[in-house]
């Protein structure tokens, strides 16, 4: 065993398993839509009205029995 | 009516060549009539994994371009009298490729042939798309590392929006291949397992390919492993052969050698 797996009890396999589910919630949003880049200006200026807004974040949560799209609105403080 | 098979994955590298090579010949070996067509253009491959490589004289641009017709660029397996092959051009680039012409040769192909399996360019460029645009059925292969996993994730995504039968409001099959599997380093916890690459791509499973020595050899050698009776990965091909053909082969146990031998041989590495 390395010295390094004296600290890291998790497995890379799990590691490797989390990294990809994260990363692939965005990229799937990218790939169903064409201009997403385009999608996001027009959702921040729609919800600029209201309240101040700093970002938005779209994910794409799908299996074979649902798909969705997540936003995450991070606000401005 | 043959039906359309393509081979893709995304990145490059993972086995597409030698999956479309041991998928062909396996079921040339069941009795179907199969064409392997190689349409990475440019990066011709598959005639050296399927040992054809010193009978070429035309190939897939030469019958687009109408130098010679298709019957001539179509060389028969003398191994497997089942088995023929068309090979990619070597010379050209993968842009020569023309939609209304690659779906001349497809549907001519298709009424001949019972398999038509394509050997798709790693990528998701225009050789890519014309690969996945008349597919009946696709395979993608992966091996279960992250970027192999996250580039069929994406290219799964592309066939969905690409393919002629998506945009008809059709169904495309598709199925993964998780090839390269190492027994030891999953039980270790230390490699993605079978689970964890469905998990994250959520399409349903045609097979799983151990990562076995021979088949560097029978590479080497131009003769696919389904030809290897004893050959696990040889194994794990034919009983994905039979799946495509309708067939309910159950899956093949690949398990870590962890015998007294396999732990002594491991004291000395």
């Amino acid at each position: 065993m390395s010295l390094f797996g004296l600290f890291s009890k998790k497995s890379s396999a799990k590691t490797a398993k989390d990294r990809l589910m994260m990363v692939l919630e965005y990229e799937r949003a990218s790939t169903k839509i064409n201009n997403i880049e385009q999608m996001k200006q027009d959702i921040i200026e729609v919800i600029k009205k209201y309240v101040k807004v700093k970002d938005i974040n779209i994910k794409n949560h799908s299996n074979q029995d649902f798909n969705a799209l997540e936003l995450e609105i991070i606000l401005d403080k | 009516m043959g039906q359309i098979v393509t081979i893709t994955s995304g990145k490059g590298g993972v086995g597409k060549s030698t999956t479309t090579a041991n998928l062909s010949a396996a079921l040339a070996l069941l009795g179907k009539k199969v064409v392997a067509v190689d349409f990475d253009i440019g990066l011709r491959n598959l005639d050296m994994i399927l040992g054809l490589e010193n009978r070429i004289v035309y190939d897939i641009v030469d019958v687009m371009e109408g130098n010679c017709n298709l019957a001539q660029a179509i060389i028969k397996d003398k191994r497997t009298p089942n088995l023929h092959f068309i090979p990619a051009s070597q010379t050209k680039d993968k842009n020569v490729l023309d939609k209304q012409k690659v779906e001349k040769v497809l549907s001519d192909l298709k009424k001949e042939f019972d398999y038509v399996l394509i050997d798709s360019p790693a990528g998701i460029e225009s050789g890519f798309e014309h690969s996945i645009f008349l597919a009946d059925r696709t395979i993608i292969v992966t091996t279960p590392e992250i970027s192999a996993v996250r580039d069929a994730d994406r290219v799964i995504g592309i066939i969905d929006a690409k393919s002629q039968k998506a945009i008809n409001g059709e169904e495309v099959e598709k199925h993964i291949i998780i090839n390269r599997l190492k027994p030891e380093l999953v039980e270790k916890r230390d490699m993605l397992n079978v689970d964890d690459v469905l998990h994250i791509l959520s399409l349903p499973l045609i097979g799983v390919v151990p990562d076995t020595e021979d088949i560097v050899s029978s590479t080497n050698v131009g003769e696919p492993i389904v030809y290897n009776p004893k050959s696990l990965a040889g194994e794990a091909f034919r009983r994905i052969a039979r799946r495509i053909e309708g067939e309910d082969v159950p899956l093949l146990e690949i398990k870590a050698n962890n015998g007294i031998f396999a732990k002594i041989k491991g004291l000395f590495k």
